[in-house]
């Protein structure tokens, strides 16, 4: 990163709870393969909300 | 038009689950009729206003606008002439650097202009997301 960017407390505060893992794992992969990453992820989320959905319907 | 801050942050390392696209566009004529033409099978509609507005998806609309949060049936997407802390399309292309998704290239803006409008928004349920971006920043410079 060529460019600084001034700290703020608050900010800060949020950094301690970031997962680094998360993040090294999502730097390993390509930009693209990052977005079809979310995409899967979405789809899995939209799968499961219409399970949900099913299952409060069902008698 | 290119992906906005939620997309981008994913292109640059994200973890986030987001649920919508944010675009920053041109307003030159041309892109205008570009969006209409783009959008308009998808069926644009206010997002969260009553069904039945006379809400007409064409260039004289987004021209007498200028940010839109809409629903279509691909998913939402929000469009903005401007974003806080960033200015337009003009504003921005020089801090936006094509990235290949999907068999072609979208603009993205850079990780630090990211930080930068996403601070500038200064809304508080962004402040994960904004420590998110600001820690990858702190990988990258590792």
């Amino acid at each position: 990163m060529s460019e600084s960017v001034s700290r703020d407390p608050v900010v800060e505060a949020y950094k301690a709870g970031v997962d680094r893992t998360l993040i090294r794992e999502r730097l390993a992969r390509t930009p693209a393969e990052r977005v079809e990453d979310l995409v899967a992820l979405a789809r899995f989320a939209e799968e499961l909300r219409e399970a949900g959905d099913a299952a409060r319907r069902a008698p | 038009m290119h992906p906005g801050w939620r997309r981008a942050a994913t292109i640059h390392g994200s973890a986030r689950l987001t649920r919508d696209v944010d675009v920053v566009y041109s307003r030159r004529p041309e892109n205008l009729l570009r969006i209409v033409a783009a959008l308009g099978p998808f069926e644009p509609y206010l997002r969260g206003a009553p069904r039945g507005l006379p809400f007409r998806w064409d260039v004289d609309t987004i021209a007498q606008g200028l940010n839109f949060t809409l629903t279509t049936t691909l998913g939402d997407i929000d469009l903005f002439g401007e974003i806080t802390g960033g200015g337009g399309f003009d504003d921005l292309r020089p801090r936006a650097h094509p990235v290949r998704v999907f068999d072609r290239d979208v603009l993205c803006l850079d990780l630090p202009m990211l930080i930068r409008v996403k601070r500038a928004a200064g809304r508080p349920r962004d402040l994960d997301a904004l420590a998110e971006l600001e820690a990858i920043a702190d990988e990258l410079d590792r």
